[in-house]
Protein backbone atom coordinates (compact mmCIF):
# COMPACT_ATOMS: atom_id res chain seq x y z
CA UNK A 1 0.00 0.00 0.00
CA UNK A 2 0.99 3.24 -0.90
CA UNK A 3 1.60 6.00 1.53
CA UNK A 4 -0.91 8.74 1.85
CA UNK A 5 -0.74 11.79 3.42
CA UNK A 6 -1.31 11.80 7.27
CA UNK A 7 -5.42 11.56 7.73
CA UNK A 8 -6.37 15.33 9.57
CA UNK A 9 -7.76 15.10 12.84
CA UNK A 10 -10.46 16.21 11.80
CA UNK A 11 -11.63 13.65 9.55
CA UNK A 12 -10.63 10.88 12.28
CA UNK A 13 -12.83 12.80 14.63
CA UNK A 14 -15.58 12.78 11.74
CA UNK A 15 -14.87 8.93 11.87
CA UNK A 16 -15.26 8.24 15.54
CA UNK A 17 -18.53 10.21 15.60
CA UNK A 18 -19.59 8.22 12.28
CA UNK A 19 -19.31 5.24 15.11
CA UNK A 20 -20.90 6.48 17.95
CA UNK A 21 -24.40 5.97 17.53
CA UNK A 22 -23.77 2.60 16.02
CA UNK A 23 -21.54 1.36 19.04
CA UNK A 24 -23.47 3.23 21.83
CA UNK A 25 -26.82 1.52 20.84
CA UNK A 26 -24.97 -1.39 21.00
CA UNK A 27 -23.40 -1.05 24.03
CA UNK A 28 -26.89 -0.13 25.76
CA UNK A 29 -29.00 -2.82 23.86
CA UNK A 30 -26.14 -5.86 23.77
CA UNK A 31 -23.80 -5.44 25.71
CA UNK A 32 -25.16 -3.93 29.00
CA UNK A 33 -27.83 -6.55 28.83
CA UNK A 34 -25.09 -9.39 28.91
CA UNK A 35 -23.09 -7.41 31.96
CA UNK A 36 -26.58 -7.46 32.95
CA UNK A 37 -27.37 -10.73 32.98
CA UNK A 38 -23.90 -11.13 34.90
CA UNK A 39 -25.12 -9.64 37.89
CA UNK A 40 -28.41 -11.52 38.08
CA UNK A 41 -26.56 -14.65 37.80
CA UNK A 42 -24.56 -13.95 41.10
CA UNK A 43 -27.72 -12.75 42.96
CA UNK A 44 -31.31 -13.93 44.07
CA UNK A 45 -33.62 -12.35 41.38
CA UNK A 46 -37.47 -13.34 41.54
CA UNK A 47 -40.27 -12.03 39.58
CA UNK A 48 -40.59 -10.04 43.16
CA UNK A 49 -37.58 -8.05 42.10
CA UNK A 50 -39.84 -6.64 39.13
CA UNK A 51 -41.57 -5.39 41.45
CA UNK A 52 -38.79 -3.31 42.88
CA UNK A 53 -37.75 -5.73 45.48
CA UNK A 54 -34.32 -5.87 46.88
CA UNK A 55 -32.23 -8.53 45.14
CA UNK A 56 -29.70 -10.07 47.63
CA UNK A 57 -26.48 -11.22 46.26
CA UNK A 58 -25.77 -14.86 46.63
CA UNK A 59 -22.69 -15.91 45.28
CA UNK A 60 -21.92 -19.03 43.23
CA UNK A 61 -25.41 -20.09 44.51
CA UNK A 62 -27.14 -20.20 41.11
CA UNK A 63 -24.74 -21.74 39.31
CA UNK A 64 -24.51 -24.37 42.39
CA UNK A 65 -28.26 -24.75 41.15
CA UNK A 66 -27.93 -25.10 37.88
CA UNK A 67 -24.92 -27.61 37.71
CA UNK A 68 -26.95 -29.58 40.92
CA UNK A 69 -30.08 -29.99 38.10
CA UNK A 70 -30.32 -33.50 36.82
CA UNK A 71 -32.47 -31.62 34.24
CA UNK A 72 -29.45 -29.24 33.26
CA UNK A 73 -27.23 -31.79 32.18
CA UNK A 74 -29.65 -33.77 30.39
CA UNK A 75 -30.23 -30.53 28.19
CA UNK A 76 -26.52 -30.63 27.25
CA UNK A 77 -26.39 -33.69 26.62
CA UNK A 78 -29.39 -33.20 24.17
CA UNK A 79 -28.07 -30.07 22.72
CA UNK A 80 -24.86 -31.83 21.59
CA UNK A 81 -26.88 -34.57 20.06
CA UNK A 82 -28.60 -31.97 18.13
CA UNK A 83 -25.54 -30.40 17.38
CA UNK A 84 -23.57 -32.55 16.23
CA UNK A 85 -26.45 -34.89 14.11
CA UNK A 86 -27.33 -31.59 12.41
CA UNK A 87 -23.62 -30.66 11.72
CA UNK A 88 -22.16 -34.29 10.34
CA UNK A 89 -25.41 -34.43 7.88
CA UNK A 90 -26.16 -30.97 6.87
CA UNK A 91 -22.09 -31.06 6.18
CA UNK A 92 -22.39 -34.18 4.18
CA UNK A 93 -25.41 -33.19 2.25
CA UNK A 94 -24.72 -29.43 2.34
CA UNK A 95 -21.24 -31.08 0.23
CA UNK A 96 -22.91 -33.49 -2.07
CA UNK A 97 -25.11 -30.79 -3.72
CA UNK A 98 -21.97 -27.99 -4.01
CA UNK A 99 -20.39 -30.86 -5.50
CA UNK A 100 -23.10 -31.18 -7.73
CA UNK A 101 -23.40 -27.46 -8.05
CA UNK A 102 -20.03 -26.61 -8.87
CA UNK A 103 -20.10 -27.89 -12.53
CA UNK A 104 -21.58 -25.94 -15.04
CA UNK A 105 -25.33 -26.58 -16.68
CA UNK A 106 -28.25 -24.74 -18.05
CA UNK A 107 -30.50 -23.66 -14.44
CA UNK A 108 -28.11 -23.82 -12.33
CA UNK A 109 -28.20 -20.85 -10.62
CA UNK A 110 -32.31 -20.53 -10.67
CA UNK A 111 -32.04 -24.20 -9.19
CA UNK A 112 -29.61 -23.43 -6.47
CA UNK A 113 -31.67 -20.11 -5.13
CA UNK A 114 -34.85 -22.35 -5.07
CA UNK A 115 -32.49 -24.46 -2.80
CA UNK A 116 -32.04 -21.63 -0.34
CA UNK A 117 -35.43 -20.70 -0.10
CA UNK A 118 -35.13 -23.67 2.65
CA UNK A 119 -32.58 -21.26 4.86
CA UNK A 120 -34.73 -18.36 4.25
CA UNK A 121 -38.40 -19.35 6.03
CA UNK A 122 -38.72 -18.07 9.48
CA UNK A 123 -38.05 -20.67 11.63
CA UNK A 124 -41.88 -20.52 13.33
CA UNK A 125 -42.98 -21.18 9.50
CA UNK A 126 -40.67 -24.34 8.92
CA UNK A 127 -41.27 -25.56 12.45
CA UNK A 128 -44.93 -25.21 11.60
CA UNK A 129 -44.45 -26.78 8.71
CA UNK A 130 -42.73 -30.15 9.98
CA UNK A 131 -44.66 -30.67 12.73
CA UNK A 132 -47.50 -30.82 9.96
CA UNK A 133 -45.37 -32.90 7.92
CA UNK A 134 -44.36 -35.47 10.63
CA UNK A 135 -48.06 -35.87 11.16
CA UNK A 136 -49.04 -39.44 12.27
CA UNK A 137 -52.17 -39.71 10.03
CA UNK A 138 -51.99 -37.20 7.52
CA UNK A 139 -48.43 -36.47 7.31
CA UNK A 140 -46.71 -36.29 3.91
CA UNK A 141 -43.83 -38.30 5.65
CA UNK A 142 -45.95 -40.93 6.93
CA UNK A 143 -47.94 -40.71 3.52
CA UNK A 144 -44.62 -40.97 1.28
CA UNK A 145 -43.45 -44.21 3.68
CA UNK A 146 -46.91 -45.87 2.97
CA UNK A 147 -46.87 -45.02 -0.65
CA UNK A 148 -43.57 -47.19 -0.82
CA UNK A 149 -44.48 -49.89 1.25
CA UNK A 150 -42.93 -49.04 4.19
CA UNK A 151 -45.69 -48.41 6.23
CA UNK A 152 -44.76 -50.46 8.89
CA UNK A 153 -42.25 -46.99 9.41
CA UNK A 154 -44.69 -44.55 9.93
CA UNK A 155 -45.50 -42.98 13.24
CA UNK A 156 -45.90 -39.78 15.52
CA UNK A 157 -42.90 -38.83 15.25
CA UNK A 158 -42.50 -35.85 17.18
CA UNK A 159 -44.80 -36.93 19.83
CA UNK A 160 -42.75 -40.20 20.41
CA UNK A 161 -40.53 -39.67 22.89
CA UNK A 162 -37.79 -41.89 21.08
CA UNK A 163 -38.03 -40.16 17.44
CA UNK A 164 -38.85 -36.73 18.77
CA UNK A 165 -35.49 -35.67 18.58
CA UNK A 166 -34.86 -37.10 15.61
CA UNK A 167 -37.54 -35.68 14.13
CA UNK A 168 -36.35 -31.84 15.06
CA UNK A 169 -32.74 -33.21 13.85
CA UNK A 170 -34.42 -34.06 10.23
CA UNK A 171 -35.46 -30.36 10.36
CA UNK A 172 -32.93 -28.41 11.29
CA UNK A 173 -30.82 -30.33 8.93
CA UNK A 174 -33.20 -29.40 5.93
CA UNK A 175 -33.22 -25.85 7.67
CA UNK A 176 -29.03 -26.00 7.15
CA UNK A 177 -28.28 -28.01 4.21
CA UNK A 178 -28.65 -24.84 1.27
CA UNK A 179 -26.26 -22.42 4.33
CA UNK A 180 -23.68 -25.40 3.93
CA UNK A 181 -23.87 -25.68 -0.28
CA UNK A 182 -23.63 -21.98 -0.11
CA UNK A 183 -20.44 -21.57 1.50
CA UNK A 184 -18.62 -24.88 0.17
CA UNK A 185 -19.18 -23.72 -3.34
CA UNK A 186 -17.70 -20.55 -2.92
CA UNK A 187 -14.42 -22.52 -1.26
CA UNK A 188 -15.27 -24.90 -4.47
CA UNK A 189 -14.86 -22.39 -7.10
CA UNK A 190 -11.24 -21.11 -5.35
CA UNK A 191 -9.94 -24.66 -7.12
CA UNK A 192 -7.56 -24.42 -9.55
CA UNK A 193 -9.13 -26.25 -12.38
CA UNK A 194 -5.91 -27.09 -13.92
CA UNK A 195 -5.44 -29.42 -11.15
CA UNK A 196 -8.29 -31.45 -12.05
CA UNK A 197 -7.00 -31.21 -15.82
CA UNK A 198 -3.71 -32.25 -14.80
CA UNK A 199 -4.74 -35.17 -12.59
CA UNK A 200 -7.01 -36.37 -15.22
CA UNK A 201 -4.05 -36.63 -18.15
CA UNK A 202 -2.13 -38.57 -15.32
CA UNK A 203 -5.38 -40.95 -15.36
CA UNK A 204 -7.02 -40.24 -12.17
CA UNK A 205 -10.47 -41.18 -11.80
CA UNK A 206 -13.21 -39.04 -10.65
CA UNK A 207 -13.29 -40.68 -6.98
CA UNK A 208 -9.34 -40.26 -6.99
CA UNK A 209 -10.12 -36.57 -8.16
CA UNK A 210 -12.16 -35.71 -4.73
CA UNK A 211 -9.86 -37.62 -2.61
CA UNK A 212 -6.60 -36.31 -3.09
CA UNK A 213 -7.16 -33.08 -4.39
CA UNK A 214 -11.08 -31.50 -4.10
CA UNK A 215 -11.14 -33.16 -0.27
CA UNK A 216 -7.58 -31.99 0.94
CA UNK A 217 -7.76 -28.52 -1.03
CA UNK A 218 -11.82 -28.29 0.89
CA UNK A 219 -10.27 -28.69 4.33
CA UNK A 220 -9.71 -25.05 5.53
CA UNK A 221 -13.48 -24.10 4.24
CA UNK A 222 -14.97 -26.97 5.42
CA UNK A 223 -13.17 -26.00 9.35
CA UNK A 224 -15.21 -22.14 8.55
CA UNK A 225 -18.67 -24.13 7.54
CA UNK A 226 -18.17 -26.18 10.31
CA UNK A 227 -17.61 -23.93 13.04
CA UNK A 228 -20.27 -21.30 12.29
CA UNK A 229 -22.41 -24.23 11.81
CA UNK A 230 -21.75 -25.01 15.45
CA UNK A 231 -22.35 -21.59 16.49
CA UNK A 232 -25.86 -21.22 14.48
CA UNK A 233 -26.92 -24.88 15.97
CA UNK A 234 -25.93 -24.63 18.92
CA UNK A 235 -28.20 -21.62 19.49
CA UNK A 236 -31.51 -23.08 17.47
CA UNK A 237 -34.43 -22.37 19.77
CA UNK A 238 -37.25 -20.69 17.15
CA UNK A 239 -37.70 -24.39 15.28
CA UNK A 240 -37.66 -26.48 18.54
CA UNK A 241 -40.07 -24.40 20.46
CA UNK A 242 -42.21 -24.39 17.65
CA UNK A 243 -42.08 -27.96 16.93
CA UNK A 244 -42.34 -30.19 20.19
CA UNK A 245 -42.11 -27.10 22.64
CA UNK A 246 -38.99 -29.31 24.29
CA UNK A 247 -41.24 -32.14 24.91
CA UNK A 248 -42.44 -34.75 24.71
CA UNK A 249 -41.82 -34.45 28.31
CA UNK A 250 -38.13 -33.23 28.29
CA UNK A 251 -37.35 -35.47 25.02
CA UNK A 252 -36.38 -32.75 23.14
CA UNK A 253 -35.31 -29.62 25.78
CA UNK A 254 -31.82 -28.48 24.61
CA UNK A 255 -30.00 -25.77 26.41
CA UNK A 256 -31.67 -23.01 25.02
CA UNK A 257 -34.96 -24.45 25.95
CA UNK A 258 -34.06 -25.13 29.35
CA UNK A 259 -33.13 -21.64 29.30
CA UNK A 260 -35.96 -20.24 28.35
CA UNK A 261 -37.92 -22.42 30.86
CA UNK A 262 -35.95 -21.72 34.01
CA UNK A 263 -36.50 -17.59 33.37
CA UNK A 264 -39.90 -17.13 31.39
CA UNK A 265 -42.01 -20.18 32.63
CA UNK A 266 -40.78 -20.54 37.07
CA UNK A 267 -39.44 -17.01 36.70
CA UNK A 268 -35.96 -17.87 38.38
CA UNK A 269 -34.12 -14.89 36.95
CA UNK A 270 -30.77 -15.72 38.84
CA UNK A 271 -30.58 -18.99 37.99
CA UNK A 272 -32.06 -18.78 34.57
CA UNK A 273 -29.00 -16.00 34.17
CA UNK A 274 -26.72 -18.73 35.45
CA UNK A 275 -27.67 -20.90 32.92
CA UNK A 276 -27.68 -18.88 29.95
CA UNK A 277 -24.16 -17.76 30.75
CA UNK A 278 -23.38 -20.97 31.02
CA UNK A 279 -25.21 -21.50 27.27
CA UNK A 280 -22.64 -18.88 26.40
CA UNK A 281 -19.62 -20.65 26.75
CA UNK A 282 -20.00 -22.71 23.63
CA UNK A 283 -20.82 -20.07 21.14
CA UNK A 284 -17.90 -17.85 22.73
CA UNK A 285 -15.40 -20.36 22.43
CA UNK A 286 -16.23 -21.45 19.36
CA UNK A 287 -15.95 -17.92 18.27
CA UNK A 288 -12.48 -17.68 19.33
CA UNK A 289 -11.30 -20.12 17.53
CA UNK A 290 -13.14 -18.87 14.15
CA UNK A 291 -11.97 -15.39 14.88
CA UNK A 292 -8.43 -15.83 15.35
CA UNK A 293 -8.14 -18.57 12.24
CA UNK A 294 -9.59 -15.41 10.39
CA UNK A 295 -7.03 -13.46 11.49
CA UNK A 296 -4.90 -16.14 10.62
CA UNK A 297 -6.01 -16.17 6.99
CA UNK A 298 -6.43 -12.58 5.99
CA UNK A 299 -2.42 -11.97 5.17
CA UNK A 300 -2.47 -14.66 3.16
CA UNK A 301 -6.04 -14.49 1.35
CA UNK A 302 -6.10 -10.74 1.23
CA UNK A 303 -9.03 -8.72 2.40
CA UNK A 304 -10.64 -7.35 -0.50
CA UNK B 1 -13.58 -27.70 -14.07
CA UNK B 2 -14.59 -28.91 -17.45
CA UNK B 3 -17.96 -28.30 -19.15
CA UNK B 4 -19.97 -31.69 -18.61
CA UNK B 5 -20.58 -34.17 -21.25
CA UNK B 6 -24.42 -34.09 -21.24
CA UNK B 7 -25.03 -30.74 -19.25
CA UNK B 8 -29.11 -31.43 -19.33
CA UNK B 9 -28.47 -34.41 -17.50
CA UNK B 10 -27.17 -32.53 -14.66
CA UNK B 11 -29.76 -30.40 -14.80
CA UNK B 12 -32.32 -33.31 -14.84
CA UNK B 13 -30.59 -34.67 -11.56
CA UNK B 14 -30.59 -31.03 -9.92
CA UNK B 15 -34.37 -30.78 -11.05
CA UNK B 16 -35.40 -33.53 -9.17
CA UNK B 17 -33.25 -33.13 -5.94
CA UNK B 18 -34.35 -29.79 -5.67
CA UNK B 19 -37.75 -30.61 -5.80
CA UNK B 20 -37.75 -33.35 -3.79
CA UNK B 21 -35.68 -31.00 -1.19
CA UNK B 22 -38.80 -28.65 -1.50
CA UNK B 23 -41.36 -31.11 -0.88
CA UNK B 24 -42.23 -29.34 2.15
CA UNK B 25 -42.33 -25.44 0.82
CA UNK B 26 -45.01 -26.89 -1.79
CA UNK B 27 -46.83 -28.42 0.98
CA UNK B 28 -47.42 -25.85 2.83
CA UNK B 29 -49.15 -24.38 -0.59
CA UNK B 30 -50.79 -27.60 -0.88
CA UNK B 31 -52.71 -27.48 2.28
CA UNK B 32 -53.52 -24.09 2.33
CA UNK B 33 -55.21 -24.55 -1.01
CA UNK B 34 -57.36 -28.02 -0.26
CA UNK B 35 -60.63 -27.86 1.21
CA UNK B 36 -60.64 -28.49 5.00
CA UNK B 37 -62.40 -31.49 4.90
CA UNK B 38 -59.58 -33.08 2.55
CA UNK B 39 -56.46 -32.37 4.71
CA UNK B 40 -56.39 -35.04 7.21
CA UNK B 41 -56.63 -38.21 4.90
CA UNK B 42 -54.54 -41.18 5.37
CA UNK B 43 -53.93 -40.83 1.84
CA UNK B 44 -53.62 -37.06 0.85
CA UNK B 45 -54.10 -35.65 -2.20
CA UNK B 46 -50.94 -34.41 -3.81
CA UNK B 47 -52.72 -32.21 -6.31
CA UNK B 48 -55.41 -30.10 -4.50
CA UNK B 49 -58.44 -30.48 -6.33
CA UNK B 50 -60.51 -28.49 -6.27
CA UNK B 51 -58.70 -25.40 -5.29
CA UNK B 52 -59.99 -23.17 -2.46
CA UNK B 53 -59.04 -20.20 -0.35
CA UNK B 54 -61.43 -21.53 2.17
CA UNK B 55 -58.06 -21.67 4.77
CA UNK B 56 -57.21 -18.24 4.05
CA UNK B 57 -60.10 -16.72 4.83
CA UNK B 58 -60.69 -18.81 7.62
CA UNK B 59 -57.16 -17.91 9.15
CA UNK B 60 -57.91 -14.11 8.37
CA UNK B 61 -60.86 -14.13 10.82
CA UNK B 62 -58.72 -15.35 13.46
CA UNK B 63 -58.01 -13.02 16.33
CA UNK B 64 -55.27 -10.97 14.96
CA UNK B 65 -53.71 -12.69 12.52
CA UNK B 66 -54.28 -9.05 10.12
CA UNK B 67 -52.88 -6.99 12.96
CA UNK B 68 -50.26 -9.31 13.66
CA UNK B 69 -49.17 -9.27 10.27
CA UNK B 70 -48.94 -5.02 10.35
CA UNK B 71 -47.16 -5.85 13.47
CA UNK B 72 -44.72 -7.83 11.61
CA UNK B 73 -44.21 -5.06 8.94
CA UNK B 74 -43.68 -2.24 11.40
CA UNK B 75 -41.07 -3.90 13.42
CA UNK B 76 -39.27 -5.19 10.32
CA UNK B 77 -39.58 -1.79 8.78
CA UNK B 78 -37.94 -0.11 11.48
CA UNK B 79 -35.37 -2.98 11.75
CA UNK B 80 -34.43 -2.11 8.25
CA UNK B 81 -34.04 1.88 9.01
CA UNK B 82 -32.12 1.98 12.38
CA UNK B 83 -30.03 -0.71 10.87
CA UNK B 84 -29.00 1.03 8.15
CA UNK B 85 -28.71 4.15 9.91
CA UNK B 86 -27.13 3.55 12.49
CA UNK B 87 -24.92 0.90 10.14
CA UNK B 88 -23.91 2.41 7.21
CA UNK B 89 -21.77 5.27 9.07
CA UNK B 90 -20.12 2.81 11.55
CA UNK B 91 -19.25 0.56 8.11
CA UNK B 92 -17.72 3.38 6.22
CA UNK B 93 -16.03 4.82 9.34
CA UNK B 94 -14.72 0.95 10.02
CA UNK B 95 -13.96 0.92 6.33
CA UNK B 96 -12.29 3.99 5.51
CA UNK B 97 -11.10 6.21 8.61
CA UNK B 98 -8.00 5.20 10.23
CA UNK B 99 -8.57 5.27 13.63
CA UNK B 100 -7.49 4.05 16.86
CA UNK B 101 -9.66 1.51 18.01
CA UNK B 102 -11.05 0.58 14.71
CA UNK B 103 -9.74 -3.20 15.33
CA UNK B 104 -11.15 -3.42 18.46
CA UNK B 105 -14.44 -2.61 17.44
CA UNK B 106 -14.56 -4.81 14.17
CA UNK B 107 -13.69 -7.39 16.52
CA UNK B 108 -16.28 -6.71 18.81
CA UNK B 109 -18.87 -6.65 16.05
CA UNK B 110 -17.93 -10.17 15.52
CA UNK B 111 -18.12 -11.45 19.01
CA UNK B 112 -21.73 -9.08 19.15
CA UNK B 113 -22.73 -11.69 16.77
CA UNK B 114 -22.43 -15.06 19.11
CA UNK B 115 -24.54 -14.65 22.27
CA UNK B 116 -27.82 -17.01 21.57
CA UNK B 117 -30.86 -14.96 21.58
CA UNK B 118 -32.20 -16.31 24.60
CA UNK B 119 -29.25 -15.10 26.79
CA UNK B 120 -30.02 -11.57 25.56
CA UNK B 121 -33.73 -11.56 25.84
CA UNK B 122 -33.73 -13.17 29.26
CA UNK B 123 -32.09 -9.44 30.52
CA UNK B 124 -34.00 -7.67 27.84
CA UNK B 125 -37.05 -8.25 29.19
CA UNK B 126 -36.07 -7.17 32.96
CA UNK B 127 -34.77 -4.20 31.46
CA UNK B 128 -36.65 -3.35 29.17
CA UNK B 129 -39.63 -3.16 31.67
CA UNK B 130 -38.21 -1.34 34.11
CA UNK B 131 -37.70 1.20 31.22
CA UNK B 132 -40.96 0.68 29.93
CA UNK B 133 -40.03 -0.42 27.02
CA UNK B 134 -42.02 -3.56 27.32
CA UNK B 135 -44.57 -4.31 24.53
CA UNK B 136 -43.79 -1.57 22.56
CA UNK B 137 -42.53 -1.39 18.97
CA UNK B 138 -39.37 0.65 20.00
CA UNK B 139 -38.26 -2.17 22.43
CA UNK B 140 -39.27 -5.16 19.81
CA UNK B 141 -37.04 -2.74 17.49
CA UNK B 142 -34.62 -2.26 19.19
CA UNK B 143 -34.00 -6.12 20.37
CA UNK B 144 -34.04 -6.94 16.62
CA UNK B 145 -31.31 -4.62 15.64
CA UNK B 146 -28.99 -6.76 18.18
CA UNK B 147 -29.13 -9.12 15.44
CA UNK B 148 -28.91 -6.84 12.62
CA UNK B 149 -26.63 -4.49 13.04
CA UNK B 150 -23.35 -6.34 13.79
CA UNK B 151 -24.10 -8.63 10.59
CA UNK B 152 -24.91 -5.23 8.43
CA UNK B 153 -21.49 -3.64 9.25
CA UNK B 154 -19.66 -6.56 8.72
CA UNK B 155 -21.44 -7.02 5.19
CA UNK B 156 -20.93 -3.52 4.35
CA UNK B 157 -17.60 -3.05 5.17
CA UNK B 158 -16.01 -4.81 2.37
CA UNK B 159 -19.03 -3.48 -0.11
CA UNK B 160 -17.76 0.49 0.72
CA UNK B 161 -13.50 -0.86 0.48
CA UNK B 162 -14.26 -1.73 -3.01
CA UNK B 163 -15.68 1.70 -3.96
CA UNK B 164 -12.19 3.31 -5.30
CA UNK B 165 -10.65 5.36 -3.04
CA UNK B 166 -9.95 8.27 -5.81
CA UNK B 167 -13.48 9.51 -5.99
CA UNK B 168 -14.11 10.27 -2.25
CA UNK B 169 -10.20 11.98 -2.34
CA UNK B 170 -11.67 14.35 -5.10
CA UNK B 171 -14.80 15.22 -3.03
CA UNK B 172 -12.68 15.80 -0.11
CA UNK B 173 -10.09 17.96 -1.77
CA UNK B 174 -13.51 19.80 -3.26
CA UNK B 175 -14.72 20.86 0.55
CA UNK B 176 -17.46 17.98 1.40
CA UNK B 177 -17.15 17.14 4.83
CA UNK B 178 -17.12 13.01 5.76
CA UNK B 179 -20.82 13.14 5.43
CA UNK B 180 -20.95 15.01 2.19
CA UNK B 181 -18.76 12.77 0.93
CA UNK B 182 -20.64 9.62 2.34
CA UNK B 183 -24.04 10.68 0.94
CA UNK B 184 -22.88 12.47 -1.75
CA UNK B 185 -20.22 10.15 -3.25
CA UNK B 186 -20.57 6.49 -1.72
CA UNK B 187 -23.81 5.88 -1.18
CA UNK B 188 -25.05 6.33 -4.97
CA UNK B 189 -21.99 4.20 -5.48
CA UNK B 190 -23.37 1.24 -2.86
CA UNK B 191 -27.03 0.77 -3.61
CA UNK B 192 -26.20 -3.10 -4.53
CA UNK B 193 -24.87 -3.71 -1.37
CA UNK B 194 -26.95 -1.67 0.13
CA UNK B 195 -30.21 -3.02 -0.97
CA UNK B 196 -28.37 -6.49 0.04
CA UNK B 197 -28.01 -5.03 3.36
CA UNK B 198 -31.63 -4.11 3.69
CA UNK B 199 -33.07 -7.22 2.34
CA UNK B 200 -31.09 -9.46 5.12
CA UNK B 201 -32.07 -6.90 7.86
CA UNK B 202 -36.00 -7.13 7.05
CA UNK B 203 -35.72 -10.80 6.56
CA UNK B 204 -34.18 -11.25 10.08
CA UNK B 205 -37.10 -8.65 11.55
CA UNK B 206 -39.73 -10.59 9.73
CA UNK B 207 -38.73 -14.04 10.67
CA UNK B 208 -37.77 -12.79 14.09
CA UNK B 209 -39.68 -15.21 17.23
CA UNK B 210 -37.41 -15.25 20.20
CA UNK B 211 -37.93 -11.65 21.10
CA UNK B 212 -41.82 -10.97 19.78
CA UNK B 213 -42.72 -14.31 22.45
CA UNK B 214 -40.45 -12.58 25.08
CA UNK B 215 -40.86 -8.73 24.75
CA UNK B 216 -44.31 -8.44 23.50
CA UNK B 217 -46.82 -9.18 26.07
CA UNK B 218 -50.56 -8.56 23.86
CA UNK B 219 -51.26 -8.58 20.33
CA UNK B 220 -51.03 -4.47 20.12
CA UNK B 221 -47.34 -4.95 18.91
CA UNK B 222 -47.17 -9.01 18.89
CA UNK B 223 -45.44 -9.67 15.76
CA UNK B 224 -46.94 -12.71 13.19
CA UNK B 225 -44.60 -15.28 14.22
CA UNK B 226 -45.69 -15.59 17.61
CA UNK B 227 -49.30 -15.23 16.61
CA UNK B 228 -48.35 -18.59 14.31
CA UNK B 229 -47.07 -20.16 17.13
CA UNK B 230 -50.37 -19.33 19.43
CA UNK B 231 -52.55 -20.83 16.56
CA UNK B 232 -51.00 -24.15 16.90
CA UNK B 233 -51.85 -24.52 20.44
CA UNK B 234 -55.11 -22.76 19.48
CA UNK B 235 -56.29 -24.85 16.24
CA UNK B 236 -53.68 -27.64 16.28
CA UNK B 237 -55.58 -29.79 13.69
CA UNK B 238 -56.91 -26.71 11.57
CA UNK B 239 -53.62 -27.33 9.55
CA UNK B 240 -55.36 -25.55 6.59
CA UNK B 241 -55.91 -22.68 8.05
CA UNK B 242 -52.53 -23.25 9.58
CA UNK B 243 -50.73 -23.94 6.75
CA UNK B 244 -52.30 -21.19 5.43
CA UNK B 245 -50.75 -18.54 7.85
CA UNK B 246 -47.75 -19.97 6.95
CA UNK B 247 -48.07 -19.10 3.53
CA UNK B 248 -49.03 -15.70 4.34
CA UNK B 249 -45.72 -15.22 6.39
CA UNK B 250 -43.86 -16.72 3.80
CA UNK B 251 -44.68 -14.71 0.74
CA UNK B 252 -43.15 -11.57 1.90
CA UNK B 253 -39.52 -13.47 2.48
CA UNK B 254 -40.12 -15.43 -0.86
CA UNK B 255 -40.55 -11.75 -2.75
CA UNK B 256 -37.94 -10.01 -1.04
CA UNK B 257 -35.36 -12.99 -1.73
CA UNK B 258 -36.83 -13.04 -5.47
CA UNK B 259 -36.33 -9.14 -6.06
CA UNK B 260 -32.54 -8.92 -4.31
CA UNK B 261 -31.32 -12.39 -4.85
CA UNK B 262 -28.30 -11.97 -6.16
CA UNK B 263 -26.92 -8.98 -4.24
CA UNK B 264 -27.96 -11.31 -0.98
CA UNK B 265 -26.53 -14.24 -1.84
CA UNK B 266 -23.03 -12.14 -2.48
CA UNK B 267 -23.88 -10.81 0.87
CA UNK B 268 -24.14 -13.91 2.98
CA UNK B 269 -21.14 -14.93 1.79
CA UNK B 270 -19.23 -12.26 1.96
CA UNK B 271 -20.33 -12.08 5.52
CA UNK B 272 -19.85 -15.35 6.88
CA UNK B 273 -16.82 -16.17 4.76
CA UNK B 274 -14.55 -13.43 4.99
CA UNK B 275 -15.77 -12.00 8.20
Amino acid sequence: MRHRRAPSTHRRRAGYLFCLPGMAFLALFLAYPLLYNIWTSVHDVELSSLLGGAERFNGLENYRAVVDDAAFWHSVRLSLIFTIGSLVLQFILGFALALLFVRPFPLNGLLRSLLLVAWLLPPVVSGTLFRWLLDAESGAYNALLRAVGLGSLSHDWLTDPSTSLAGVVFANIWVGVPFNMLLLLVGLHTIDPQLYEAAAIDGAGAWQRLRRITLPLMRPVSVTVLLLGLIYTFKVFDLIFVMTGGGPVDATRVLSLYVYEVFFKFFRFGQGAAAGLLLLVVPLLTGVWYVRRLRREEPAGGSA
Amino acid sequence: MKPPRHPWLLTAVATLITAAFLLPVYWMAKTSLTPPDRILTPSPQWVPAPLTGENYSTALDYEGLPRALLNSLVISSGVVAVTLLLGVPLAYALARVPMRGSGGMVLALLVAQLPPAIVLAAPLFILERRAGLDDTYVGLIAADTTLTLPFTVIVLRPVLRSIPRELEEAALVDGCGLLGVLLRVVLPLMVPGLVAAAGLAFLIGWGEFLFGLTLAAGPDVQPVTVLLNAFVGQHGTSWGALMATATLISLPVVCVFALFQRFIVGGLTAGSVRG
